[in-house]
């Protein structure tokens, strides 16, 4: 799971650092054996978190050590400017999210019930003073952290659009299937740089393809309170 | 020093002065003037039932606690805090917390209000990190909680101003910038994921942009009561909270990734008044 191409990549950075900053052993909660000034912002970012204990050594739920989690894959590397990407950068990350995607051979709606449990949950890979433990409660997706999928619940969130009666105006052709299937795997495949997470692609797996059958029947199910507004 | 100036409060309004970078004003007046300013900004806006709490906010009493607590000889050295030095000289508070973080010769290194506020208990009042008093940062009832309160108090009104001055106190800032925008963690999260936009919600509550200075600045105004959480919460508690929520690794106090985004949080409210303390959702 969550593979890490760019792990490489960054020490090689690292080291190169130390070395123009003349220090063998980094410890940046001392004041006077690293130049702080000599890096570049980027490389002081990389540096603080990597180098300076800045974070509790713990094991991730989902494997690999919190170091693994911070490094940065290659998507969120060309995701992280403030406001939206310009042109080029927007086309790599689609063709990225779009290397990364595995279309099922068949997609089917779950249970709208489940979908509706798992869109309201946001527990779930939160580590540090307090951690998720998967053992006692399976993660969910956050997905009303950022979106209106009932207004008659007023505690959903705006950061995304509202999805209210989401399939009550797309019906559920195999095309609608695919495509939702698609945006909650990876959006990036439509929205480059979007704010909502990979939930499902080839190096990760937040959600399982049983939950996301039942999140899509949340969404397009006839029956389910989304597309009875 | 700043007893809750309650009484302060209508002459502060019929003036409806901007604030001065200098000048203190009591929090309630800071929230008001910010709020008239302000009249479209749903975050500043969100919490009818808050804004009419301030002049009563909870925090007020940790001002009278940590006051006492700052003054009192402690610690196996036996000796007051009147000896540190948060930027100004040592005991001087009037306007410290609005000016950190900052680059102390002492140390040879950027400190934030909470690293610089346990150096001194530890350097000057001989607390280590087993101690309560140092070791339990978080909850109204902690000495951290307490100082913390009574110390920012002393800034309230006074506009956000880090030195920038020092090659290391802009190196952190721009740190801090880089970290703000790194899309990283199990679920792709950066700081402006949710502080990109105004108005925007998570759930119920609406989140403050940060280019809007005069929404940020109340957004970094910690210490702050939480309503939700019925404590007083420091800018650390709040850095901690966001980058759990953001599945990112466990935030450590008193670390350069810590340091840095106050660094980049503090200039990003530059020039507008504090609110010491605010009271939050």
């Amino acid at each position: 799971m969550f593979k890490k191409n760019a792990v490489a990549a960054g020490m090689a950075a690292f080291a190169s650092v130390a070395l123009a900053a003349g220090c063998a052993v980094a410890d940046g909660s001392k004041g006077s054996d690293v130049d702080i000034t000599a890096m570049s912002a980027e490389e002081l970012a990389e540096y603080f978190i990597f180098e300076t204990g800045s974070f509790r050594d713990q094991e991730m739920q989902e494997g690999g050590t919190w170091r693994d989690r911070m490094t940065q894959d290659d998507i969120q590397k060309a995701c992280s400017m403030e406001g939206n990407p310009d042109g080029e950068t927007a086309g790599r990350v689609v063709a990225m999210a779009r290397a990364s995607y595995e279309a099922p051979e068949s997609i089917e709606l779950g249970d709208w019930r489940k979908g509706a449990e798992l869109a309201d949950s946001g527990f779930g890979y939160r580590m540090g003073h307090n951690n998720d433990n998967h053992g006692q409660r399976e993660p969910g997706g956050n997905c009303y952290n950022c979106h209106v999928f009932d207004p008659r619940v007023s505690v959903q969130g705006t950061i995304g659009p509202s999805l209210v009666n989401y399939g009550a105006n797309r019906g559920t052709s195999e095309a609608v299937l695919r495509y939702v299937h698609e945006v909650i795997s990876n959006p990036h495949q439509y929205f480059p740089c979007t704010e909502m997470p990979r939930f499902n692609t080839v190096d990760r797996q937040l959600l399982t393809d049983e939950q996301i059958s039942h999140i899509m029947a949340y969404l397009l199910d006839p029956e389910s309170p989304v597309n009875n507004q | 020093m700043f007893k809750k100036a309650l009484l302060a409060l209508p002459v502060a309004m019929a003036v409806g002065a901007a604030a001065q970078a200098g000048e203190w004003q009591d929090p309630n007046d800071v929230l008001q003037n910010l709020l008239q300013n302000n009249p479209d900004s749903k975050y500043l806006h969100q919490s009818e039932m808050n804004i009419m709490m301030m002049p009563d906010n909870p925090a007020l009493w940790l001002v009278e606690e940590g006051e006492e607590l700052f003054y009192a000889q402690r610690g196996p050295n036996n000796v007051s805090l009147e000896g540190c030095d948060f930027g100004k000289g040592p005991g001087e508070l009037e306007g410290a917390y609005v000016e950190l973080p900052r680059y102390f010769d002492d140390v040879g290194k950027v400190m934030d209000f909470e690293m610089r506020l346990v150096h001194c208990m530890k350097e000057l009042q001989g607390f280590t990190s087993d101690d309560s008093a140092v070791g339990q940062r978080h909850g109204s009832g902690s000495d951290i909680m307490k100082l913390t309160t009574y110390i920012a108090h002393q800034s309230s009104g006074m506009a956000w101003n880090p030195p920038l001055d020092h090659p290391e106190e802009q190196a952190m800032r721009d740190a801090g910038e880089v970290l703000f925008f790194r899309r990283g963690g199990a679920m792709d999260f950066n700081c402006a994921s949710c502080h990109g936009d105004a108005g925007k919600q998570i759930r119920a509550s609406v989140l403050p942009q940060m280019r809007d200075s005069q929404e940020w600045t109340k957004a970094v105004s910690w210490p702050a009561h939480r309503a939700g959480q019925d404590n007083v919460r420091s800018q650390n508690h709040r850095i901690r909270g966001c980058v759990w929520q953001m599945r990112h690794a466990g935030i450590l106090p008193d670390t350069p990734v810590n340091t840095a985004l106050i660094s980049f949080w503090n200039d990003a409210a530059r020039g507008e008044p504090a609110i010491l303390p605010d009271l939050k959702r």
